[in-house]
This record gives structure tokens, C-alpha cells and sequence, in this order.
């Protein structure tokens, strides 16, 4: 009880509050804008997080990375574009339903069930974070060596697009975390004599140059302004809302599930949540037929998705330090740097941390529903922001972002040379998200197979000795090998094969 | 084509990732050392490549069949044009220890609003009250020691 108090007046200060409204007007703002994602708003924020006291740290990227991915619907409604990736799966429906008249509505319903989508996502990692810490008590280097190595193989397989690119991009988030000295023989690795490389490289200047700088490359990249907003319409926020929930409670409740479940696996993001739960959605609906005409349905499932997914991908950061998505993985570095390793102690010696943490998730998505009505009324302002002036503003926050680090002008190389990567890779349908969780994930992976090694004299049997690595590892040798055997069920039950090209 | 390029990127990368790794010092107690991780991902760099490369091999049958590879005046343009972030980055880093952080910073916004068409009055004013923002709350606010410059000059 003690403990939550703390937790309570951890938050329920002024400088917390503060940094919570203001995160939430820089999250609107930014999911708001075309081509600026909820990732770049999280890795902006970081460099400023650094100075703050680890309460207002947290609930800046949680108010921020809430308010971003509700807010990427403004822009999808009205211009059909996305503000964020996260609304792609349902942008096309947002926007038949703003040409029917209906932008304000279909915001508002976007609005409710973000919120809700994002409380059932807390309330699942409030109950379901403390008792799974229970059993990652018992963990030891071969469990964390397997659970990193599920969290990278499920970053691979549950990725969009080509398997091998998102494994290669994979590997090149691994190459990373390899640079500087090794951690056990103290062997500099990749350094190239820079003494700045000494101690690895920082992820922070990565997440940039990653997220934003790439982003900045692409737009300077087109010629696409996005500003040609349609007449903004005069429908009534909520108006319809409880039609709606009332009518597809159970699409709600649904989306949320499937989102909070995706967001926890490693890999899988907000974007994949709200791909999925739309196609979810679309199968089980009578109306099938009226997807893509502008249906409320398909918004229902999926944007509560999103959301969902968000406070989802934060089971694992918390418990097993494995990022859910890559905003987690962000979240993961700043955790270190305030203090709070993440793992299973985080639950036992935080304090009134854990609990602020708690709290801030609550805040930060009922928060959502006031500045969110006040984002729909005012949406032309977003929209209008001219990209041509704000881009290199957001340069501009980009170098010495990634200076003030470690105020050495080595991170903003390197950011320049991972934007610049990033970048070629991106244009290429390289996924990015394996990368960052290779660059998270790498440290534990090898650090935790050389001390497993060096505690059972290089036996590599000893990963199967245990019952609960045992089970892991299974997991892990079953995702890889799953493919292949979908392939051969599929042959065996005499399934078509797809047509193949001459 | 540019993923069997890529592809082959990838081969001549992890190529090189693993003969640099085959030169770190190995540990008398233990069989793996530091070399194993870099090893594994030139390795696998080697094998996503080839995989890359060959599953796109088919783009240069249409090459051998007539079909040229050229970059379009636009495509090339848009390339060009995508670079200038980088460019812009390069700037800072060589001019800013003598120009001062708030110059640089504030050049660079000016000539990446030009390039988008920006009046160039507006440019120049958001320009330089951004840059003023930028500096007053990373040097005064977060105190971070971003350099001065020319305008050490004024203290």
C-alpha cells in the first residue's frame, strides 16, 4: 500500500502533470503530421527524457507514443495518409467515411476506442506483469539466452514482407550490438580506434537516425506536400459513439485482446495489431461486403487494436527487459539509464516506480479523450502544418539530439551513417523493426550464451537441461521450423499451390 | 535488379564482417570467444545475400533480354534531392566547432526550406528563430555544451 502511495505522488505533482499535457499536445502533433511516426516522436523525446527524473521520463513516452497513434488517424481520415503506420490498416475506411460527410464521427468513435483499447491494454500488463515476473524469478542466462532468441526469431516471422530481408535486416541491428569491447574477454570489436566506440554503440543516435532521419530522407526524397484538405465537416464528435460500441462491443473487446496479445510478442508493433484485427474483423463480420465503403466496423477493431498493442508490447519490456515493438526498445535504454533495470526485480525493488508506471499508463490514455476532442475540432491546424518548415526544424532537433547523449559528435555519425543505411534499406521493403530488436537484443543474446557456456565448460547440451529452457528452446527450434511445416500440411491436404510463372 | 544488388552487398559485407572477426583474440578457457557472434552474422550476411541475390536473379535475364536498367531523370532527381538531410548533417559536423552550433544550425534549416520552395524571407525567420529555440533549450536549459563559435565573440 505503502508502495502505491509513493507511486501515487510520484505522478500527482506539477512537473509530472506538466510533462503529461505537454507530451500529449507534442504526441498530437506529431502523429498528426504526415510521415512523422509515433517511433520518431519516442526517439525525439528521448534525448530531452535524459534530463528528467524517471517518473516524468516514463510518462512522456507513454503519453507520447499513446497520443501519436490515436492522432495518426486525423490525418488518414482527411487526406487519406496515414499519420503513422499504425492507422494504415484502416485509412481507407476513415476516408470514405470523411467523404460521406462523417470525418468527425468517425474520429470520435477512433478517439473512444483508442481510449479503451489502450485501458485494456494497462489493465492486462497491471495483472498479467507481476505474476509472470513470479516465474521469471527463476530464470537464469539459458532461459534469457532462448527468450531473446524467441523475441528475434518472432521479429522475423511475424514481420510483413520478405523473410530474408527482415532477417538480413536483423542481423545488421545484431552487427551493432556487437561494436565495442567484449563483454567478457574485454576485446574491442569494430571500434576502428575510435575511443567513442569503446563502450558500443548508443542506440539513441540509431533510433534517430532509423526513424527520423530516414523519415526526413524520404520526403525530400517526393514531392508530395499533403495539403490538400478537403472541407472539413461540421458532423458532432460523439454523438454516434454509443450507437457504435453498443452495436460492436464485441469487435471492441476483440480488437483489444488481439492487439494487447500482438503488441506482447516481440517484433509486432501497433501496425501489425491493427492489420491484423481489421482482417480479423472483415472474417467474422455479416457485412463483409461493406468493408472499404466506408464501414465503422472495421475502424472499431482495428483502432482500438493499436492502441492496445502500445500498453501490449510493454509486458515483456517490463518483465523480461524483451521489447514488445520498437517503441519498447526505446523504452528499454531509457529504463536503464533512470535506474530501473527492466526484468522481473523491477517488480520487487521499484518502489512506488513501478506503480507511478502503472498510473502514468492510466493518465496518459484517459487524457487521450479531452486533448483528442480538442485535436478533431482543430484538425485543419495539424494538417496544414507545412511540412517544407518543419522538416528541417526536425533536423535540426535530430543533431543535437543525438549530440547530447554523450555530447560527442561521434553519435551524430552515427547517426548520419544509420539514417543513411536505414534509409536504402527502407526503400527496399527492408522491415526496420528486426533491426532495433537486434541492436536491443544482441548484448543479451551473446552475453547470456557466454556465461551459460562458461558456467557448463562449453556444453551446449546444457540448454536442454533445464525444464523451463528445455520448453523455450523448443519454442523457438518450433517458430523456425513452422513454415516448413505449414508447407507440408499444406501439400499433405492437397491444398492449391499458388500459380507459378513461366 | 537494385535487390540482387543489394544481395550482393550483403555477400561482400558479411564477407568482410567475418574475416575481421577471425582476427579478435580467442579465450584460452573456452572454445568460443569473442569472434563467434561477428563470425555468425558474416555468415548470415553471406547467406541472406546469396539467397537475396538469387531469388532476383531474374532481373538480369530481362536485362540480357533487351530490358535496360536506367534511372529515370525524375528517379535521379528525387534520389539527389533525398540526400540533402545527410548533406545538411555533413555541414554541421565540419562547420560547426568554428561557425558556433546556433549558425550552423540555423544555415542549414535555411538552405532545407529553400529547397522546398519556401519564401525566402520565411524561411529565413523561422530559420532563425528555430535555431535561436534549438540552442536556448539544449545549451541554457538542458546545459548541453553545444559549441559556440563565431559567436563566442558576444560571450
Amino acid at each position: 500500500m505503502d508502495a502505491f502511495l509513493q507511486g501515487l505522488a510520484l505522478v500527482f505533482n506539477f512537473q509530472t502533470l506538466l510533462v503529461i499535457i505537454g507530451a500529449a499536445i507534442f504526441g498530437v502533433f506529431v502523429g498528426a503530421v504526415p510521415g512523422l511516426t509515433a517511433t520518431m516522436a519516442v526517439a525525439l523525446l528521448v534525448p530531452i527524457t535524459f534530463y528528467m527524473d524517471p517518473t516524468p521520463a516514463i510518462a512522456a513516452i507513454v503519453t507520447t507514443s499513446a497520443m501519436a497513434i490515436f492522432a495518426g488517424d486525423i490525418p488518414g481520415t482527411y487526406l487519406n495518409i496515414p499519420g503513422t503506420p499504425a492507422s494504415a490498416a484502416y485509412v481507407g475506411e476513415s476516408h470514405q467515411l470523411a467523404r460521406q460527410g462523417r470525418a468527425r464521427e468517425t474520429l470520435g468513435t477512433n478517439l473512444v476506442c483508442s481510449m479503451f483499447g489502450g485501458l485494456f491494454g494497462t489493465l492486462v500488463l497491471v495483472f498479467v506483469s507481476p505474476s509472470l515476473a513470479e516465474v521469471a524469478l527463476k530464470f537464469s542466462s539459458f532461459e534469457y539466452f532462448w527468450l531473446a532468441l524467441l523475441g528475434l526469431s518472432c521479429s522475423i516471422f511475424i514481420s510483413i514482407g520478405s523473410k530474408t530481408k527482415a532477417f538480413l535486416s536483423l542481423l545488421v541491428g545484431l552487427l551493432l550490438s556487437t561494436v565495442g569491447l567484449d563483454m567478457m574477454s574485454g576485446a574491442p570489436r569494430f571500434t576502428f580506434g575510435i575511443p567513442d566506440l569503446m563502450a558500443g554503440v548508443n542506440f539513441i543516435p540509431v533510433m534517430i537516425g532509423m526513424f527520423a532521419l530516414n523519415e526526413l530522407m524520404m520526403f525530400y526524397g517526393s514531392r508530395n506536400e499533403g495539403r490538400n484538405v478537403p472541407a472539413v465537416h461540421k458532423d458532432e464528435v460523439f454523438s454516434s459513439v454509443p450507437k457504435h460500441l453498443k452495436r460492436y462491443w464485441r469487435n471492441l473487446l476483440r480488437g483489444s485482446s488481439t492487439g494487447t496479445l500482438i503488441g506482447a510478442l516481440p517484433g509486432a508493433g501497433a501496425d501489425i495489431a491493427a492489420w491484423i484485427s481489421y482482417a480479423m474483423g472483415k472474417s467474422r463480420s455479416k457485412n463483409r461486403d461493406a468493408y472499404g465503403t466506408g464501414h465503422i466496423e472495421g475502424i472499431v477493431d482495428a483502432s482500438s487494436a493499436n492502441n492496445s498493442g502500445i500498453s501490449g508490447a510493454w509486458v515483456p519490456a517490463l518483465v523480461f527487459g524483451i521489447p514488445g515493438d520498437s517503441i519498447t526498445a526505446i523504452v528499454i535504454g531509457v529504463l536503464y539509464m533512470k535506474g530501473m533495470n527492466p526484468g522481473p526485480t523491477i517488480f520487487m525493488d521499484g518502489g512506488g516506480l513501478i506503480y507511478a508506471l502503472f498510473i502514468v499508463f492510466f493518465i496518459a490514455n484517459l487524457i487521450m479523450l479531452p486533448i483528442g476532442y480538442i485535436a478533431i475540432r482543430s484538425a485543419k491546424v495539424f494538417i496544414l502544418t507545412p511540412r517544407k518548415i518543419l522538416m528541417p526544424i526536425i533536423l535540426c532537433f535530430c543533431i543535437v539530439g543525438a549530440f547530447a547523449i554523450n555530447n560527442t559528435i561521434t553519435d551524430v555519425w552515427i547517426m548520419l551513417i544509420t539514417g543513411s543505411v536505414a534509409f536504402i534499406l527502407a526503400r527496399n521493403d527492408f522491415p526496420m523493426a528486426p533491426a532495433i530488436l537486434g541492436l536491443v537484443l544482441g548484448g543479451t543474446l551473446e552475453n547470456n550464451f557466454m556465461s551459460s557456456m562458461l558456467k557448463s565448460n562449453g556444453d551446449l547440451l546444457s540448454f536442454f537441461s533445464r525444464p523451463i529452457s528445455a520448453s523455450l528452446g523448443a519454442m523457438v527450434i518450433l517458430i523456425w521450423f513452422l513454415p516448413l511445416f505449414i508447407r507440408l500440411y499444406r501439400r499433405y491436404r492437397g491444398a492449391p499451390q499458388s500459380p507459378r510463372t513461366p | 535488379m537494385k535487390d540482387f544488388l543489394l544481395g550482393l552487398a550483403f555477400m561482400a559485407a558479411g564477407a568482410i564482417v567475418y574475416l575481421v572477426a577471425q582476427q579478435f583474440p580467442t579465450m584460452p578457457s573456452l572454445q568460443y570467444g569473442p569472434s563467434l557472434f561477428p563470425s555468425l552474422i558474416g555468415g548470415g550476411f553471406m547467406i541472406g545475400g546469396l539467397i537475396l541475390a538469387i531469388s532476383h536473379v531474374g532481373a538480369l535475364k530481362g536485362i540480357g533480354h533487351g530490358m535496360t536498367w536506367r534511372m529515370e531523370r525524375e528517379q535521379l532527381r528525387n534520389t539527389l534531392l533525398s540526400l540533402l538531410p545527410a548533406l545538411a548533417i555533413v555541414f554541421y559536423i565540419l562547420t560547426s566547432e568554428w561557425l558556433g552550433a546556433l549558425l550552423s544550425l540555423a544555415l542549414v534549416m535555411f538552405v532545407l526550406m529553400l529547397a522546398r520552395r519556401t519564401p525566402p524571407l520565411l524561411a529565413l525567420g523561422v530559420s532563425l528563430v528555430a535555431a535561436l529555440i534549438v540552442d536556448l533549450l539544449f545549451s541554457r536549459y538542458l546545459l548541453i555544451p553545444l559549441p559556440e563559435g563565431l559567436m563566442s565573440i558576444w560571450g
